[in-house]
């Protein structure tokens, strides 16, 4: 199985995060920069696999230079190689244009399974998984908290609000995962110490044969116009009980959608 | 002059702050209500099973060489690791370790001490200090007196890390009276507990207690001698100087761990209608205690650096013990301070730091045995000015 991972760099969602006053987008230098969470249960994953049926991981991440620092914390886990597609032009690209962009990278890379988080804890738009697949012409297993591998037949369960569908395809597919899948290692220390020595290779549009014009600000299909704070919580409402409190509260949620 | 953390020292770190944050972290409160009853935080169980936990992702003998099974890493990202566990108050410590000079052990006693202390199946404690014979350690009195091959050990431990628990302990005793401790007379031993030592809990202001070690005709044979006859008090030294990098690394992550809860308090508790942060009071004891917390990180990497590096590491090391020492009692006590009267009671961690980092100024050397040490090296010329 040659399974290709794809890792996003993002900021740290435990810690104060900002959108930058002059282009709407996400402040990626002031923000303290991790491994999107959900990316790391598909590097489990694709490791988990790997290991019962052979085969090698490689990770994909589009990112700006400084992403490095997540590519060798995503191989000192495990897999043996990376690619890392950075260019200047790709800032502000929109879900569509990535698609694109991560689309090309994986023409060479002769994938059997396609592993990523369901969503980014930055973006949390869902819909790359989706779009990947349809550019490649692949079948697009989503949200998945269980993958289990048969010769080249992939099955999924997905995870719905009600409880999951099991959804099968043959390789090659995008797999996209929830945080129910698996529980991620740990970087090992010996995976640490050899994460500088594994080869990653670098990519700009131009060696994807993808214009500048297509992504970034100048290809986007969506633009952030304006942004605010989000406004202080406003005071509760209060249900005094006379002896009806519990009706009261139902008819509450009721009202708000929750029940 | 480049201060930033290598690829690894950055990663290591790192998976020792996120192994912190989801093993040891959620066991914070269940240790704070034991103690709270006068229970042990951690039971060695709990301790031993994390251990193994992160034996199998490596993280096993920070110090321990590589031949061992350990990971061999050099002072510095032990500094690292040190000051990453430094912010729990969980009694968490990597496995795999052992005493510094058991490594100086013969092919036999590593056989039945070294390995099983390395493997965490015996538990081994240090003794040097007596009642009458503590910063002075060369004034002990603990006698070894030959008997054939072997030699019977009379006498009294004290403050013995471990005491109560250790199955074996490496005792430092007189073999020669007439040669004083510093120049041959003292020799270590490595002394079962089933030789004959009984261990008397000491009660402290910490949580835990160390022990009193009591000798009445113990009967080592010779072949239970550490290293050789004579150089017991090189390796006391020896044992002590490990802990010069290794206390204040990890006072630097309780300083970390306790001005960031005096930040969150100080931000979010209201008097006379606003943020406590935002009188000068405040912000001073904030501000001084992120000048000191960051002057000892780099006293004590430069320490660490220093033992790398192959250099006598005694001038540095004893500057960073104590200076970290006096930092972390010095941001804990205004920590608590910021915190009022929520800060003096036990449903917060602050009020244990508080009696835990006391000890810090006293055990392996006190403050004045540090400035001893540091100024004695000055006046003879050892040690210059700036360098
Ligand atoms: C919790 C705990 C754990 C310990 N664990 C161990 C252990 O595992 N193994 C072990 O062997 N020991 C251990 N110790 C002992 C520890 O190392 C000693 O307590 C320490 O060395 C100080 O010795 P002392 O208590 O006898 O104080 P003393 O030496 O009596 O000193 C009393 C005071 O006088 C000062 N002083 C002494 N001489 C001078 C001088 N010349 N100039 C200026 N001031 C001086 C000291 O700094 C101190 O302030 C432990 C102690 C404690 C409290
Ligand atoms: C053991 C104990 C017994 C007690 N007994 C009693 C009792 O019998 N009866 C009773 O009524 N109360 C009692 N108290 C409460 C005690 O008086 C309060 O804890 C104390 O007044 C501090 O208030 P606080 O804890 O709310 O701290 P806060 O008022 O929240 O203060 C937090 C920190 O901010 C500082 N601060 C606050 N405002 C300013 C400012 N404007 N400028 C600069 N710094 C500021 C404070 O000095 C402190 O360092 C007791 C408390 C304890 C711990």
């Amino acid at each position: 199985m040659n399974i290709v991972v794809l890792v996003k760099q993002v900021p740290d969602s435990g810690a104060e995060r900002s959108l930058r006053a002059d282009d709407n987008t996400v402040d990626r230098g002031a923000a303290s920069n991790v491994i999107n969470e959900m990316d790391e249960y598909a590097i489990e994953e694709a490791l988990k696999i790997t290991e019962a049926h052979g085969g090698e991981v490689t990770v994909l991440t589009m990112g700006p230079a400084g992403a490095s620092d997540s590519i060798r914390k995503a191989l000192s886990m495990g897999p043996a190689k990376a690619v890392h597609i950075v260019d200047d032009a790709l800032r502000g690209s929109c879900a569509v244009s990535t698609s694109k962009v991560i689309a090309a990278a994986l023409g060479g890379l002769n994938a059997d399974i396609i592993l990523c988080g369901s969503e980014s804890t930055d973006g949390r738009v869902q819909v790359l998984p989706h779009m990947l697949a349809e550019r490649l012409g692949v079948a697009a297993l989503t949200g998945a908290r269980k993958l289990t591998v048969d010769g080249s037949t992939l099955t999924i369960e997905r995870q719905t609000d009600e409880g999951y569908e099991v959804v099968t395809a043959s390789t090659p597919a995008v797999v996209s995962v929830w945080d129910t899948i698996n529980e991620p290692r740990y970087p090992s220390f010996k995976g640490i110490m050899a994460a500088k020595k594994k080869p990653v290779d670098t990519k700009s549009l131009a060696d994807l044969g993808v214009d500048a014009s297509e992504v970034g600000f100048a290809g986007a299909t969506s633009t952030v116009l304006d942004h605010a704070q989000r406004p202080p919580r406003s005071a509760g409402q209060k249900v005094v009980d006379e002896g009806d409190g519990g009706v009261k509260l139902v008819e509450y949620l009721a009202t708000e959608k929750f029940v | 002059m480049d201060f930033s953390l290598s690829d690894e020292e950055r990663a290591i770190r790192d998976t020792v702050r996120s192994f912190v944050v989801k093993e040891v972290l959620p066991l914070e409160d269940t240790v704070l209500r034991r103690e709270r009853a006068h229970e042990p935080g951690l039971h060695l169980e709990e301790l031993r099973e994390l251990q193994q936990k992160a034996r199998k992702f490596g993280f096993w003998g920070l110090a321990t060489p590589e031949e061992y099974g350990g990971m061999g890493l050099p002072a510095v990202v032990q500094s690292l690791i040190w000051t990453e566990l430094g912010r729990t108050i969980v009694p968490f410590r990597f496995g795999g370790e052992a005493d510094n000079i058991l490594f100086y052990a013969n092919d036999a006693q590593k056989e039945e001490f070294l390995l099983p202390t390395i493997e965490g199946t015996r538990i081994s404690c240090f003794a040097i200090t007596e009642p009458g014979a503590g910063s002075d350690a060369a004034n002990i009195t603990m006698s070894a007196r030959q008997d054939g091959d072997d030699w019977i050990l009379n006498g009294e431990k004290t403050f013995i890390t471990n005491g109560n628990e250790a199955d074996f302990a490496i005792v430092v005793a007189v073999t020669d009276r007439s040669l004083g401790a510093r120049k041959g007379g003292a020799t270590a031993f490595l002394v079962d507990r089933s030789m004959g030592w009984r261990s008397e809990f000491i009660q402290t202001m910490g949580e835990g207690g160390p022990a009193s070690l009591i000798f009445e005709d113990v009967r080592v044979p010779s072949r239970n001698i550490l290293g050789e006859v004579g150089k017991g008090f090189e390796l006391g030294m020896q044992w002590i100087g490990k802990g010069r990098y290794t206390i204040p690394s990890h006072a630097i992550g309780i300083a970390e761990r306790a001005l960031e809860m005096a930040l969150a308090h100080a931000r979010s508790r209201e008097t006379f209608g606003r943020a406590i942060g935002e009188n000068q009071a405040i912000q001073w004891m904030i501000a001084d205690s992120e000048v000191e917390l960051e002057a000892a990180r780099m006293l004590v990497l430069r320490a660490a650096w220093t033992v790398d590096s192959g250099r006598d590491p005694r001038h540095a090391s004893s500057m960073a013990k104590l200076y970290g020492a006096s930092m972390v009692n010095n941001v804990v006590d205004r920590v608590l301070q910021i915190h009022g009267g929520m800060g003096y009671t036990r449903e917060l961690p602050i009020e244990r730091w508080y009696r835990q980092v006391r000890l810090y100024r006293i055990f392996e050397g006190t403050d004045e045995m540090q400035r001893l040490i540091i100024s004695r090296d000055l006046l003879r010329g050892y040690t210059m000015i700036g360098l």
